[in-house]
């Protein structure tokens, strides 16, 4: 009984804050964010765990890896654009993949933060549910991870149109591939306003850097286990 | 109706190559998320012409168009890491910012000059 009314309830909390995005249109009102807080002050004035909330929503989480899946199909529909700007795409993909991680490593250390906590930041430019999952692989928390994404995720669509003026980055194929190889899919929806090539770049680099993070990530992970 | 169960049939084949992936990365006890590998296969299947994409194609755009919903179930899980509400938080929090302008900006200046570069070698290549 509690496990149905979790599943239905985590629906019905996402379509209502979609709802709300839609009229107040603003990266702050994402609907995992402002879902997700309000069904953590939910589970605490009820005082549920969630333990007891997973038991439910598991089956929402086991949606995942056929979304990911799923991310084969747009990759494939632009494989045309994909193969006009093959070496920029792969070279910018692969150096925002490893300045992510060289970057985040070093304020880590300077933090001192413990090893399991390095693991679950390393997948952080990584779209949500890969993240989770290279996390998981490499004995990180996803829990964690999915907070540090959606992180660089806001950073992206709240700074990003600030960044690109400031360092005159002003090629429509460069802002889309720092864009989504930075900060995945919030990024890549802010992306919209500078036109259908800069969106599309965007996206394909998205699902590229997912792609190359899963192989580059257990890699680094290597030195904190 | 019909649309609904096509949409639920082409869900269940985008399990299927999950599951394959899953099932691949642990008989090869390899540190790889499973679902990466079910991507590929399936980006393999599309490019051989073993799987037409009208099959993958309705279902695939609406699990993409839900995604962030999957992933409210793992987000919901930070009610465990109260920590993160500490100074420390608060300075790793700032970390993942910073990291992130850093990337947005190297990769950006990056991209520019390739980009730059190869308009350059066209128009030589029209010249000569």
């Amino acid at each position: 009984m509690i496990a149905v009314s979790m599943i239905i309830g985590t629906v019905f909390i996402f379509i209502l804050m979609t709802k709300l995005n839609a009229r107040f249109s603003t990266p702050l009102l994402l609907p995992v964010l402002t879902a997700t807080i309000l069904i953590i002050i939910l589970l605490k004035s009820f005082s549920l765990s969630y333990d007891s909330y997973m038991t439910g929503a598991k089956w929402i989480d086991a949606m995942l890896g056929p979304a990911v899946v799923s991310m084969a199909y747009p990759l494939y529909t632009q494989r045309t654009i994909i193969k006009q700007n093959l070496f920029s795409i792969l070279t910018s993909v692969v150096v925002a993949m490893l300045s992510g991680l060289v970057s985040i490593i070093i304020f880590a250390k300077l933090l001192n933060l413990s090893n399991d906590y390095i693991l679950s930041l390393l997948p952080k430019s990584i779209t949500t549910p890969v993240a989770m999952q290279i996390s998981g692989a490499i004995g990180g928390f996803p829990s964690l991870t999915a907070v540090f994404v959606i992180i660089a995720g806001l950073t992206g669509a709240l700074l990003g149109p600030f960044i690109f003026k400031l360092c005159r980055i002003e090629k429509s194929v460069s802002r889309g591939i720092s864009m989504g190889s930075a900060s995945h899919g919030f990024g890549v929806s802010k992306l919209t306003e500078y036109g259908e090539k800069t969106l599309s770049m965007g996206s394909v680099s998205m699902t590229l850097s997912a792609i190359i993070g899963a192989f580059i990530c257990p890699i680094f992970a290597l030195f904190f286990q | 109706m019909k649309k609904y169960v096509r949409i639920v049939l082409q869900i269940c084949i985008l399990y299927l190559f999950s599951l394959l992936g899953s099932f691949i990365v642990q008989i090869l006890h390899i540190k790889f998320p499973g679902s990466i590998v079910g991507l590929l296969l399936l980006l393999g299947c599309l490019h051989l012409k073993i799987i037409p994409v009208n099959i993958i194609k309705d279902g695939a755009g609406f699990l993409l168009g839900l995604l962030a919903l999957f992933f409210v179930p793992s987000t919901v899980g930070v009610i465990n890491y109260p920590e993160l509400l500490s100074l420390n938080g608060i300075l790793l929090v700032f970390s993942v910012i910073i990291s992130t302008l850093l990337t947005i900006i190297l990769t950006g200046r990056i991209c520019q000059y390739l980009e730059n570069r190869k308009l350059g070698e066209e128009d030589a290549n029209d010249r000569g």
